[in-house]
Parts: C-alpha cells; sequence; structure tokens
C-alpha cells in the first residue's frame, strides 16, 4: 500500500516535466545516457505551449533534451533541412492552417506533431490533405494527442491557462448578461483543461459541488466526459500503466468544486506571506516576477534626459531552495533568512580565500609534496565547489532584489496596517480603530488598498451596515479617490445570494482563533468538511459523482464512508496565493494527505478589483 | 497519459485520397505523386554541413568504442587472477593513449573546421543558430569522450603512485632486504595481489643475491683478489647507498608524474573558466570603447554649446549697443 501511493503521489509537476521530455525525445521514454551521440531537433510551438513549457523546462534544460531552436508556430520561419521538428500546439483553426503551410513549404525534414488537447476528425483530415498536396506523408512521422491543456506552476498548483484568460475569467462566469451558447463555450475549455489534467494525474476522481452555482455545471459536464470515456473501453485513457499507481491505492482522489462566489473577501485581502506579496504586489506572471530598478534617484536638471529604469525579471521556480524553503513564510522572516544565507555565504567565500593565501605559501616551499599533494586535493574540492557558491550567491541577489522592492512597497503604502486591521474583521474580533479613521488618513495606502478594506469589511459583517453609515463611508471613499463600481456590484451580489451560513460559521471560527494567527478561510473549512466526512450544514447539501459508477445517477448519498487521503480543489472563477499557502498551512498538520490547488486563472486583488468594477457599471 | 493517433492520422490520409479520387481532385498525387516525392528529395540540398556533422560524430563514436573496449583490458591489468588473453603490457597502453590524443586533436580540429564554415552562405539567423548549437552538442560529445580516456588515465597512474607509496612503506631495502631476502624469495608469489609491488624488491633482492655470490665467489678465491674484506664491505656499502638513491630518484620521478596529471587535470578547468571570462571580458571591451566614443561626442557637444552661448551673448551685446546708438541719434537728431 506504501508503495503504491508513493508513486500515486508523485507531484503534478513532476508527471508534466517527464509527459513533456518523452515528448520531446521524439515520444520515447527519456532515458539518461550521459555519452549518448547527440540527436538534435527543432522545437515549434504555439503561446499557449510556450505557457506550458516555461514554468516547467528551462532554456538550458531544451538544450539538454538536443533542442537546438525553439520558435513561435506564427512567426517567420526558415527551412531547415535535414532537421526534425517537434510541434507543440493546440489544434485551433490558424494553427493547423499554418501547420499545413510548413508541410507545404516543406522546412523541415520530418515532423513530430503533438496537440496540447485532443484534436477532432474533421482537423485531422485537413492535415492528411495538406500532406497529400505536398506529397509529404512519409515526413509526418508521429500525431500524438497530449493531453496536457493546463499550466503547473508549483508542485501541488495549477492553472488553467493564461492566453485567453478573458474567456474564463470571473466577470466572463458572472456576466448578468452572457447568453447560454457563451456559458456553454466557457464550461466546455474548463472541462477540457480537467479531464487532461486527471488524464495526466492517472486517476478518476469522486466530484463534490455546491449546489445552484458554475461549479455544479463544470462537475455535471466533467463527470458525463470521464464516464463518457471510462465507457469506451477500447480507447480508454485511464487504463493500462498510467493506472498502475493507482490500482494499487485503494483511494480515489477527492475533487472538490468551488465557485468563487462563495468567499469574495479573501482575493482582496492585504497578505504577509512571501509569495503571496510578492504577487499581490510586484508583476508576478507565471512563476516569472519583473522588477524594475530605478537607477538613482537624484533630481536630474531640467532639460536633462531623464534616467531610464533597468527592467530586470527573476524566475522563481520550486528548483531555488530558498524559494521552496521561504514562500510561505511571513515576510519579517524572510528578511531574516535572507541575511543568514548571506551571512553563510561570506563564511564560505572566506573559506576558499584562505585556501587562496595558504597555495600561494606553500607553493614556494620545495620539500613539502606531501602537503602539496594534500592542497591540490583541497584545491580541487574548493574549485569545484565554486559553481555552488556561484549560484548561491545569484540566488541570494535575486531575493534580496525581489525582497528590497516588496519591502518598499510595504512602507510606501503601510501595508501591514492594512493586513492586521482586515484580520481582525475577518475573524470578529473588536477593532480598536474606527474603519473611517483608516480611510480617510492619507498617507495610508493607495485608494485601491482603502478600497478593499471597506469591501472586505461589508462583505464580512453580518448585518448590513445602515444607510447613514454607508453614506459617511462613501462619501470619504471618494474623497480619498476611489472609485465605487466595484461596491455597486457586490450590493447587487449580496441581494442576489447572500450566504446564511457564513454568519454562523465566523462565530464557530471566533473561537478557533489561536494565538498563531492560523485561520482556516472557507475554502480549507469546505474541505476539510468533505475530506474527513464530517457532517456540517454547510457541505451536506453538496452534489456527488463518482464516474466510475455503473448507473449515471447523482445520488448526494456518499457511498464510501472513509476520509479522503488525496484532494484537489477546484476554484471556478478565479483563484490566489492566499488560498493556495492557506491549503498547504492546513495540510502540513495531517500526516500522509495531499492536496493540490487549481484555479481556472490566478488574479491578485488589482485585477480582481478591476473586475469587479467592470461588472459594477452594467 | 498521451496518446498515439499516427493510425489514426494514416487511416485520415487514406480517407482523403480515396475521397479525391472518388471527387477526381487532381491532387497531384497517386502514381505521379511518389515520383515527385522522390523526385523532390534528390535535388534539395543535401545540407553537407549536417552529412558532415553527422561524419565527426561517427569518429566520436568509433573512438568511444574503442576506449570502451579495451577499457577492461586496460583498468584490470594489475588484477592477479586473470586470463593471459587479458594482459595488456605498459607499451600497449602507451600505445592506446597516444592514439586517442591523436584522434581527439583530428577530432577537434574537424569540429573548428566546421564551426568556420558554418556561417559562409548562410543567411539566415534562424539557420545559422542551429548550426551553432549543433557544433556546441558535438563539442560536448567529444568532451564526454574525452573525459572516459582520462578517466582511464588517472586510475592508471593514481595505481602506480599508489604502488610506490606503499613500497616505501619498508625502509631502505639494503640491510633489511639482505636479511629477509631469502625468506620473501619464497614467500613473494603466491601471495601479493599486485604484480609490480615485487618488482623493485626483486631488483634489490636481485642485486643482493648478486653481490652474495659475488662475496661467495670473493671469499673463495681470496687469494686471487687483492680485495680485502672491508674494501668488499665498504663496496657493498656503496652498492646499495647508490641502488637506494636511484631507487627514490625513481620514485619521486613517478609521483611527480602524478602530481603533473593532477595540475593539468586542474589546469583544464582553469582553462575552461578562463576561456568563458574571455568573451565577457570582450563585451566589457566593446562597451567600453563605447562609453568611451560616447563621451568624446558628448565633450564636442558641449564645446559647440559654449560657443553657441558665447555668440549668441555677442550678438545681443552688439544688438544693444546699436539700439542705444540709435536712441542718441534720434535723440541728437531731434534736438
Amino acid at each position: 500500500m506504501v508503495g503504491g501511493k508513493m508513486a500515486a503521489t508523485a507531484s503534478i509537476r513532476e508527471r508534466q516535466t517527464v509527459a513533456l521530455k518523452r515528448m520531446l525525445n521524439f515520444n520515447v521514454p527519456h532515458v539518461k545516457n550521459s555519452t549518448g551521440e547527440p540527436v538534435w531537433k527543432v522545437l515549434i510551438y504555439d503561446r499557449f505551449g510556450q505557457d506550458i513549457i516555461s514554468p516547467l523546462l528551462s532554456v538550458k534544460e531544451l538544450r539538454d533534451m538536443g533542442i537546438t531552436l525553439h520558435l513561435l508556430l506564427h512567426s517567420d520561419r526558415d527551412p531547415i533541412p535535414d532537421v526534425p521538428a517537434v510541434y507543440f500546439v493546440m489544434p485551433s483553426e490558424e494553427n493547423i492552417d499554418r501547420m499545413c503551410q510548413d508541410l507545404r513549404n516543406q522546412l523541415y525534414e520530418s515532423y513530430y506533431l503533438n496537440f496540447i488537447s485532443a484534436i477532432s476528425r474533421s482537423k485531422l483530415e485537413d492535415i492528411a490533405n495538406a500532406a497529400l498536396a505536398a506529397s509529404a506523408v512519409t515526413q509526418v512521422a508521429k500525431v500524438f494527442d497530449q493531453y496536457l491543456n493546463f499550466i503547473t506552476l508549483e508542485d501541488d498548483m495549477f492553472v488553467l491557462c493564461n492566453q485567453n484568460k478573458e474567456l474564463v475569467s470571473y466577470r466572463a462566469i458572472n456576466r448578468p448578461d452572457i447568453t447560454d451558447t457563451e456559458m456553454e463555450t466557457v464550461m466546455d475549455t474548463i472541462v477540457d483543461s480537467l479531464f487532461c489534467f486527471f488524464v495526466t494525474l492517472g486517476a478518476v476522481p469522486i466530484i463534490r459541488c455546491s449546489k445552484g452555482t458554475a461549479a455544479e455545471m463544470v462537475a455535471v459536464k466533467l463527470d458525463k466526459k470521464l464516464r463518457e470515456n471510462l465507457r469506451d473501453a477500447r480507447n480508454s485513457l485511464f487504463t493500462g500503466d498510467t493506472l498502475g499507481a493507482g490500482q494499487f491505492s485503494f483511494q480515489r482522489p477527492l475533487l472538490v468544486l468551488v465557485d468563487r462566489n462563495i468567499d469574495l473577501a479573501t482575493p482582496l485581502h492585504h497578505t504577509w506571506t512571501y509569495q503571496a506579496l510578492v504577487h499581490d504586489v510586484l508583476d508576478f506572471h507565471l512563476n516569472r516576477v519583473n522588477l524594475e530598478e530605478s537607477s538613482g534617484v537624484e533630481n536630474c536638471p531640467a532639460g536633462a534626459r531623464p534616467k531610464r529604469k533597468n527592467k530586470k525579471s527573476y524566475d522563481l521556480t520550486p528548483v531555488d531552495k530558498f524559494w521552496r524553503k521561504h514562500k510561505g513564510s511571513p515576510f519579517p522572516e524572510v528578511a531574516e533568512s535572507v541575511q543568514q544565507e548571506l551571512e553563510d555565504y561570506r563564511a564560505q567565500e572566506d573559506e576558499v580565500k584562505r585556501l587562496k593565501s595558504i597555495m600561494g605559501l606553500e607553493g614556494e616551499d620545495e620539500g613539502a609534496i606531501s602537503m602539496l599533494s594534500d592542497n591540490t586535493a583541497k584545491l580541487t574540492s574548493a574549485v569545484s565547489s565554486l559553481p555552488e557558491l556561484l549560484e548561491k550567491k545569484r540566488l541570494i541577489d535575486l531575493h534580496t532584489n525581489v525582497a528590497t522592492a516588496v519591502l518598499e512597497h510595504i512602507k510606501a503604502r503601510k501595508l501591514d496596517v492594512y493586513f492586521e486591521y482586515e484580520e481582525k474583521i475577518m475573524s470578529k474580533t473588536t477593532l480598536d480603530k474606527s474603519l473611517l479613521d483608516i480611510i480617510s488618513d492619507p498617507d495610508a495606502g493607495t485608494p485601491e488598498d482603502k478600497m478593499r478594506l471597506f469591501l472586505i469589511y461589508y462583505i464580512s459583517t453580518q448585518q448590513a451596515p445602515s444607510e447613514a453609515d454607508l453614506e459617511q463611508y462613501k462619501k470619504a471613499l471618494t474623497d480619498a479617490g476611489c472609485n465605487l463600481n466595484p461596491l455597486q456590484y457586490i450590493k447587487q451580489w449580496n441581494l442576489l445570494s447572500r450566504v446564511m451560513n457564513t454568519g454562523s460559521q465566523f462565530v464557530m471560527e471566533g473561537v478557533k482563533n489561536l494565538v498563531l494567527k492560523q485561520q482556516n478561510l472557507p475554502v480549507t473549512r469546505i474541505l476539510d468538511n468533505l475530506m474527513e466526512m464530517k457532517s456540517n450544514p454547510e457541505t451536506d447539501d453538496y452534489r456527488y459523482f463518482d464516474p466510475k459508477m455503473l448507473r449515471g445517477n447523482d445520488s448526494s448519498i456518499p457511498r464510501n464512508k472513509n476520509p479522503f487521503q488525496e484532494a484537489i480543489v477546484f476554484v471556478v472563477g478565479g483563484g490566489n496565493y492566499i488560498e493556495y499557502q492557506n491549503l498547504v498551512d492546513y495540510i502540513k498538520g495531517k500526516q500522509g494527505k495531499h492536496i493540490l490547488y487549481g484555479c481556472s486563472e490566478l488574479f491578485n486583488a488589482t485585477q480582481f478589483m478591476r473586475q469587479l468594477s467592470q461588472l459594477g457599471q452594467k | 497519459m498521451a496518446v498515439d493517433i499516427t493510425l489514426l492520422f494514416r487511416a485520415s490520409v487514406k480517407t482523403v485520397k480515396t475521397r479525391n479520387k472518388v471527387l477526381g481532385v487532381a491532387v497531384g498525387g497517386g502514381v505521379d505523386g511518389s515520383r515527385d516525392e522522390l523526385f523532390r528529395r534528390s535535388p534539395r540540398p543535401k545540407g553537407d554541413f549536417s552529412s558532415r556533422a553527422r561524419e565527426v560524430i561517427s569518429h566520436i563514436g568509433k573512438l568511444k568504442d574503442f576506449l570502451l573496449e579495451h577499457r577492461k583490458d586496460y583498468i584490470n591489468a594489475y588484477s592477479h587472477i586473470m586470463s593471459e588473453y587479458g594482459r595488456m603490457t605498459d607499451t600497449e597502453r602507451d600505445q592506446i593513449d597516444q592514439d586517442a590524443q591523436i584522434f581527439m586533436r583530428t577530432c577537434s580540429e574537424a569540429i573548428q573546421q566546421l564551426r568556420a564554415e558554418a556561417h559562409k552562405e548562410i543567411h539566415s539567423q534562424q539557420v545559422k543558430e542551429h548550426r551553432t548549437a549543433v557544433l556546441d552538442f558535438i563539442e560536448d560529445y567529444l568532451k564526454r569522450v574525452c573525459k572516459l580516456y582520462s578517466e582511464q588515465r588517472a586510475i592508471r597512474v593514481k595505481r602506480v603512485v599508489d604502488k610506490k607509496r606503499l613500497s616505501k612503506l619498508e625502509p631502505e631495502p639494503s640491510p633489511k632486504a639482505r636479511e629477509c631476502a631469502s625468506s620473501e624469495k619464497v614467500s613473494e608469489t603466491p601471495s601479493k595481489d599486485s604484480e609490480e609491488k615485487p618488482a623493485p624488491e626483486e631488483y634489490p633482492e636481485k642485486t643482493v643475491a648478486k653481490a652474495r655470490p659475488e662475496l661467495g665467489a670473493v671469499g673463495d678465491s681470496r687469494g686471487e683478489d687483492e680485495l680485502s674484506p672491508e674494501e668488499i664491505q665498504m663496496f657493498e656499502q656503496e652498492n646499495q647507498r647508490l641502488i637506494g638513491e636511484m631507487n627514490s630518484l625513481f620514485d619521486e620521478v613517478r609521483q611527480i608524474e602524478g602530481k603533473v596529471v593532477e595540475i593539468s587535470r586542474l589546469q583544464e578547468i582553469f582553462t575552461e573558466k578562463v576561456l568563458q571570462q574571455e568573451a565577457e571580458i570582450d563585451s566589457i571591451h566593446q562597451l567600453v570603447v563605447g562609453a568611451t566614443e560616447n563621451i568624446k561626442e558628448g565633450n564636442e557637444d558641449i564645446r559647440e554649446a559654449i560657443k553657441n552661448n558665447a555668440g549668441f551673448r555677442v550678438w545681443i551685446l552688439f544688438f544693444l549697443v546699436m539700439c542705444s546708438f540709435s536712441l542718441l541719434f534720434l535723440d541728437w537728431y531731434d534736438s
């Protein structure tokens, strides 16, 4: 059981990387061979493919796999004869047309076509047609459906897509003027990606979702798609050695589909952990952060050219040990750790320098042959440890820059004040400073911050504030320069679906509020209830789907009474790092359980506010 | 997991073919198509770059196979228990080393040549990049194969050095070897696990053994030679001393050889690093040159600006003086 379990919980990131490497190795499983002959190939991808590959494989790793050039599909490409080309694209109309054009122009020697999600029969025939017309049928060596239509950012976190975010954004789903067909397309996109995700994971989940939300629609469609695929025994994607691990473990994972609307406060929350701060405050996108460094703050005399700001971008990947350890820690801890690492590095540097001086002395002493041999050994070890030292230095520089940038923002906007205040609001402890004071305080934060604070307050209070109070707040907010559109939307949302349960839930939360400020967000709570099979009025009427059951009825009675070991939380409408961090903290306390977090798009508070204000304008 | 739909693709190709035949669409397919395909393939520039690159790779592959084939024998030579066929003498090993070095040199020259020629007639940026990357791969492959060779060699040298060190653990062979020469002779063959270890000890033993019968012979022919026993003893001691000195020199030379191999390895690493830095230094140089030019231009501009400023001032002054003169003139004219 243990062995099967260990294999079953290989992280989604590893699985996707292994799948990509196999694809790049001409669809043959990749084996590391140190004295193998080099083979070279060219990689062609579209923007979707680029987004999927870039968090997982660096350019150096692509080189190691033998890729000499990597190009966008829709760029100008020159013919390179005698080179096999690996394509990794979505099966859309323009992509297919461009590929047919490539076939006609005979750009490469052989073609390995890999489609990110399944291609339809008619489009396959289009390609066949073009290949026939260009007499290039033998050049098309392999055609594969990769089922990799999702982006993995961390070992246990994934996002659906980046390029067509607009299509599946919160706004798109919750628009009042959305038509049925549009909704269908959006749902289909989401279900397609989720299906690819489960194919890569190699397991068929048990699905639970709340009633009457977009999440329910997704659940119904996903259940139907999985069921169809399992029935089709000939082509089922869930048989064979991919499911080897799943067959050994008796547990199937639990998929919890929640809708963004159950908790609108969390995306607006000001945060204090490293990763979430970087996402909130800096431009952090697909594991890459872009910093603007202003070089010098002196006053430039009038007429001189303004100083240019350097843009630097860093990759924050799970390979970075410091990031992996500290991405969930509160910010002061991070600052201390950077200092600590810097001191360690300096100590090692001094060690190497001391060695250098020793070498300088001993070199003149001719009789000490044996000592020389020791020194050569030491020198060899020093030289071989040099790359590690350099790498460490680079990481320290990186994190120092990032942390400094974040710190500047915190100081300028007084984010710590906001954070504390919001924590108090959300946990219902008494507030020492009145909300009005903070809003009218001119140098605490941008108007956006104030708006966020107010919205959180508005969402979290049990009864709506009275009209007079509301007017007061509104006036203070407009004085501070905020845009009131999000408020409009929130009001409508409140009228439509005031989740009454949250009132009682929050009372319970007040009791659970420990000194450690370990607070469970609504999503975490729901997951806890469902995973541990606790009975709770909030989650009792969640629907239950099991694609493996022969009869297609959707009874609400779960057949499985044991707690689940593995769960996947998917938020329809958007998620953020705060929820992710909360889930990670929650699962750290439980042995042997794993959680994966996914969302249809990843936004920070700024982007979410923009969407809310667009919704409020209508 | 990925699904292989190549068969599906081939099936669709067949469907399309039959459909086109039915519709009577001229596709250039059928018999003509296959002929076209063959015809089209031959005049295509076969890319002699890639064929030559592949040649170099196959050469390196041959070298690798050659090294791997003889590797076992190369390293195993010191094992006591072995068959006759696998043995390799030192001369053979040196031969292998030399051959391998010549081969590696020719391969790296071929790569340099390819590199020089690769950029000649090609105008496309992508093809250039591709070729540079291909050449990098080939160089990398060559380096890996060379590593095989240098590992082998290092093992061999290390063994020799270790043996010398072990043999040095016994004190100077002269006094002791004389006493235990006989016992060593008896016990030498079956119990030692390295062949060469007895070799240096055999040497003093042999000379000692030779000296003994000499001693004995001299002792017998006492009357014939004029050598007195003291002189003989003195000669003997001198012999021992000379033998000892030669041995120690020999050992030191071996040790130094080992050190030199290590140093050469380190130097390799250093040269790699230095070459890497060369590229960076070049770019820094370019930047500095560009910067000095910019500064020069800046200076020129400033000088001109100052001149213009000065000239401007002169004109203003002139204008004011003229105005005042004209005013005076008018004033004088009026009154």
